[in-house]
């Protein structure tokens, strides 16, 4: 039963699931560390690229405005702004969309999971008893 | 931290900003967005009733009209750029509205949608953060209906039992309450 749910899930996933072939410059931004930390300081709040780059003191603005560019080609980061400054926004849909296409189909739902756990003991209760 | 952040953040706080690209025409998104008196599938099946000018009255109802979801009012429309409202969740506590902006813009291959939600005060809380997670998954599946003519069948399934649990829903949702308190 669970097993049929889980196929038709694939099955329809694959016929009119999301079009994923955009989702190659998410992979891509992703790839790097520096980009990572980005996305977290700015889930915190949005910041201007001069607040971001004095959080990477090790690195060139030109270094970090160049890591901003990639995370906007992605679609990760959206600017905005406001009189001379640039605030970027996180936009986390990609990483949702990718959660779609690439993890909620191979997590194991906990119910199945409970199930099978039920049908263990199960099992292993009646050689007990047997 | 520069003054202007800091101003910024005993204000109010941040807007919340999610954007998609959708491959499919400009006109044909703003139609979907701006429907009035039918089910628009992408926005949890509510239907939305207003004029298109500012200050028309806005309710985003449940699609048997005995609920009301968001009750507002019309700022801005700019066809097929801009629809700018204010809004409030008919089971928040606080009776402060926050303002949501829908941009649309052309881009290579469809166009772009951009929600911008704004008007956060510390009384709304966590709000924002549920809101924006709302908003994230009403974009992903409007891409997936304006490309495809469909939508997931797990945002049916989920609507389908959101419509089994409605009578869980708090009073403040009602129709007749609303009606009774909101001119707007």
């Amino acid at each position: 039963m669970t097993g049929t749910i889980c196929d038709d899930n694939i099955t329809l996933m694959a016929t009119f699931g999301d079009r994923t072939e955009d989702l190659e410059p998410v992979w891509k931004a992703l790839s790097n560390a520096t980009r990572r930390r980005i996305l977290d300081l700015l889930s915190e709040q949005p910041r201007t690229t001069g607040a971001l780059a004095a959080a990477f003191p090790e690195l060139s603005r030109f270094a970090v405005m160049q890591h901003l560019r990639v995370l906007e080609e992605a679609d990760l980061v959206v600017p905005r702004r406001s009189g001379r400054e640039r605030y970027n926004y996180i936009n986390a849909v990609p990483i949702e969309r990718i959660h779609d296409r690439w993890i909620a189909r191979h997590v194991r739902p906990w119910t199945e999971a409970l199930v099978s756990l039920r049908h263990a003991l199960e099992a292993e209760a009646r050689e007990e008893a047997g | 931290m520069s003054g202007m952040e800091a101003d910024r953040a005993a204000a109010s706080l941040p807007e919340r900003v999610v954007s998609i690209h959708i491959a499919a025409p400009v006109d044909r998104v703003w139609a979907e967005i701006t429907k009035v008196g039918a089910v628009q599938r992408a926005l949890f099946d509510t239907v939305l009733e207003c004029e298109l000018r500012p200050g028309s009255r806005l309710r985003y109802y449940s699609a048997d009209r005995k609920r009301v979801f968001v009750v507002g009012e019309v700022v801005e429309v700019d066809p097929p750029r801009r629809f700018v409202h204010t809004y409030r969740f008919t089971t928040w506590k606080t009776e402060t509205p926050t303002l949501v902006a829908w941009e649309l813009a052309e881009e290579a291959g469809g166009c772009r949608v951009t929600i911008t939600h704004s008007g956060w005060t510390s009384e709304h809380g966590k709000l924002a953060e549920d809101t924006g997670a709302g908003w994230r998954g009403i974009l992903r599946v409007l891409k997936q209906e304006m490309e495809t003519g469909r939508i997931p069948w797990k945002t049916r399934l989920m609507y389908r039992v959101m419509g089994w649990f409605s009578f869980m829903l708090p009073r403040s949702t009602r129709n007749s309450d609303q009606n009774r308190n909101g001119s707007g």
